[in-house]
């Protein structure tokens, strides 16, 4: 137990003291919601959070080099800074209306929990501080960053990390989903799109002629399942993507197939990138084919230990406030301020749904403030020292 | 005639207003209330956004709005549970001033509005919107906080029609453009400087409103601009632009049922004002044609258009809003009483 009781009941009586603030933070939510952010198209969210920032008074509130919202909240003392960010882009097409219903109990719409809903508590941080009448040593620093799913392979942070000019101490990742979720550590992971593309033209191959490129590809999908992935170290290869063809009666001259390798080894995912990569060479030969993998995603592993003070005065945190911890490990922004020796963790909100097509994303409203609570009692236990060291 | 000194001085946008904290200070400095009223039925889809963001926006951050109330037409699905989660007033329509009789559609629950809530200011907003944003309420409470004789303000639009989940740019104001504007054309020129008369949303004075007679339903609009033009002139309105406004549209039918009733209002406008005369009253009855199974079918559907009488006329009203008046009115009375 690393959490004081001078800490402790404070942090307890948080969801009572944020009441108040319930409708703002959903009135956040559901405007931020209904402004599409797809990577590399998020300035619209970014405006919002800076008037935000702008109307609780952080003068300097402004983007950075790169077009991540950043607003500081400069501490009493200064003696330590403390990162807070959520990402602020999503997976929704633009061009699907982005319309938000708000229920009784539950908020929904597309990209609801990922991840208009930290974001709105990234923006009403300020806001949050100032209604508790809490004033922090350290200095705080507040990011909506973009460029972060997908492609954008978490650019926007690490480019904020990279050009921030002062030390970052201590950084909490915000995201949606789901309350409780407590990630520390970051595992090896690879996202890729593999691209088969049937040559068309020329002389045909001499082993075989070409075939649809959705055969192809399915030759080097029962390839890919053949590669070895140990349980220890854990290591898994997820297919998750696949598109080809336009028309029933027309086979597709190219198919492409997302995959993602996790492992909690560096190793293990970049051997599995080798053997891929040579399936594909070797199927492009036999197939008549250009077959090639496009990785665009990569964190390295690494983390914060189980015992460092960080994750537990945050396991205090959330049982103080009835959240029951799980430490299950889920991709965040957090991996690239583990891999700056920054000590980082990430937490959800609320529960929710999201990414389940064709049901829509959701989150619970009842939650939210022991969620937002959350982020603020883990504040005020590393402005009080007591997350340094292990 | 069409002043187009008129549109440049009375017409707005409502980034002239995004300063919240200048508006709260004519607010209290004109000593003000302000009330939003939201007519609904069956607005599950959307009453719940309206009223956290107007709540958060309007209420909890700048005290803008003293009062957020519903007012209800017999909703079957969820909207008054979530309208009162959301701490909005939620009142039933036809639970109050049940004694001058009870009818159902938006220009009722508009006039009920005027008894049931407490401003000086009354906003009404509709509530299918669903990009609804703090503008849509204080964009028109603006020209009313800035200048004291502008007495209703009306918005419009660039309106885009919600349809098969995609957006497209620009659509709606059918009626307005094939019957309304025509019509004030022909009949009160001056009024075709409103850009949108039918558009959903507008605020205006309780000093104004509770003179002018409110139709119940589709005509409400339509009769409120020529009402209080007939009584105060031009000089009295005012127009914002509130940009986009994403909504459900309307097919067709609804429109030429809508459009029905806008004209009996209008009809009855021009007789009282003296521009046409006709013997009796207009037809009640609507008459629309389908084609289903190879046959054109006659659907027919009564649109009465009741107008409610100006709410200053309700002794009720009186004794809420003024009682010193019902006061000194019984008093007047009680000497001849005794004398008899």
């Amino acid at each position: 137990m690393t959490l004081t009781v001078e800490l402790r009941r404070p942090v307890e009586e948080l969801p009572e003291a944020l009441k108040p603030l319930r409708e703002r933070i959903l009135s956040n939510l559901t405007m931020l919601a209904r402004l599409p952010a797809p990577t590399g198209k998020e300035q619209d969210r970014v405006q919002f959070l800076l008037d935000r920032f702008l109307e609780a008074g952080l003068t300097d509130a402004t983007t950075d080099e790169i077009g991540n919202a950043v607003g500081r909240i400069r501490g009493r003392r200064g003696n330590r800074t403390i990162l807070a960010a959520a990402h602020l882009d999503d997976i929704v097409r633009p061009t699907q209306e982005h319309e938000v219903v708000v229920r009784a109990d539950r908020v929904i719409g597309p990209g609801v929990s990922d991840n208009a809903m930290g974001a709105a508590v990234i923006a009403m941080l300020p806001a949050i501080l100032e209604h508790l009448n809490i004033e922090l040593n350290s200095n705080l620093v507040l990011v909506g960053s973009i460029l972060s799913l997908g492609r954008g392979n978490h650019r926007g942070i690490r480019a904020f990390l990279d050009q921030y000019p002062d030390d970052i101490h201590f950084g909490v990742c915000v995201e949606g989903i789901e309350l409780g979720r407590l990630d520390f550590f970051s595992i090896a992971m690879a996202r890729a799109d593999l691209v088969c593309q049937v040559r068309n033209g020329g002389n045909p191959s001499r082993g075989y002629r070409a075939e649809s490129a959705l055969v192809v590809l399915n030759q080097i999908i029962n390839r890919i399942l053949g590669i070895p992935t140990p349980v220890r170290p854990y290591t898994v290869i997820r297919m998750g993507k696949l598109r080809a063809g336009v028309s029933y009666d027309t086979e597709p001259t190219r198919a492409l197939l997302g995959l993602e390798i996790v492992s909690h080894d560096d190793e293990q995912v970049d051997r599995i990138i080798r053997e891929i990569e040579a399936i594909c060479f070797e199927t492009s030969a036999r197939h008549a084919a250009e077959a090639k993998l496009d990785v665009f995603f990569r964190t390295r592993a690494g983390g914060i230990p189980f015992g460092h003070r960080l994750v537990s005065s945050t396991i205090d945190v959330m049982r103080s406030l009835g959240i029951e911890p799980d430490q299950r490990h889920t991709p965040s922004e957090v991996s690239e301020m583990i891999a700056r020796d920054i000590p980082a963790i990430t937490l959800g909100i609320t529960h929710g749904r999201k990414h389940e097509r064709p049901k829509p994303d959701y989150v619970l409203i009842e939650p939210i403030l022991r969620g937002v609570a959350q982020v603020v009692g883990v504040l005020l236990a590393i402005d009080a020292g007591a997350c340094d060291g292990i | 005639m069409v002043s187009e000194d008129w549109l440049q001085r009375r017409t707005y946008h409502h980034t002239n207003f995004w300063d919240i904290r200048w508006l709260l200070q004519q607010k209290e400095r004109q000593g003000l209330r302000i009330s939003l009223c939201l007519p609904t039925y069956n607005e599950e889809k959307t009453i719940g956004q309206e009223i956290v963001i107007f709540k958060a926006e309007l209420m909890d951050r700048f005290p803008l709005l003293d009062e957020i109330a519903v007012i209800d037409s017999g909703s079957t699905d969820k909207t008054c549970q979530i309208a009162a989660e959301f701490g909005a007033d939620v009142y039933i329509a036809s639970e109050h001033l049940a004694e001058y009789g009870v009818y159902r559609g938006k220009g009722e629950n508009l006039w009920k509005a005027l008894y049931l809530l407490q401003g000086d200011i009354l906003v009404y907003v509709d509530t299918d919107i669903a990009n609804i944003h703090p503008r849509f309420v204080y964009g028109l409470v603006g020209p009313l906080l800035a200048n004291p004789e502008v007495h209703y303000v009306k918005a419009f639009y660039d309106r885009p029609i919600a349809h098969s989940g995609q957006l497209r740019p620009t659509g709606g104001g059918r009626v307005t453009e094939i019957l309304i504007r025509p019509l004030f054309s022909l009949f009160y020129p001056e009024l075709t400087a409103i850009l949108q008369p039918l558009s959903g949303e507008y605020a205006g004075r309780r000093s104004i409103l509770e003179q002018i007679p409110y139709p119940v339903g589709y005509g409400v609009e339509t009769a409120m601009l020529i009402d209080i033009y007939q009584r105060l002139g031009m000089e009295a309105f005012a127009q914002t632009d509130l940009d986009r406004r994403v909504h459900r549209n309307q097919d067709t039918v609804a429109l030429g049922r809508m459009a029905f009733g806008v004209a009996r209002v209008f009809f009855s406008r021009l007789r009282r004002d003296g521009k046409i005369q006709y013997d009796g009253e207009l037809p009640t009855l609507m008459r629309q044609f389908e084609f289903a199974d190879g046959n054109y079918r006659l659907r027919e559907c009564t649109i009465e258009e009741i107008e409610r009488p100006p709410m200053i006329e309700l002794e009720a009203y009186r004794r809420k809003f003024y009682p010193e008046t019902v006061a000194s009115a019984s008093e007047a009375q009680a000497p001849a009483a005794d004398t008899a």
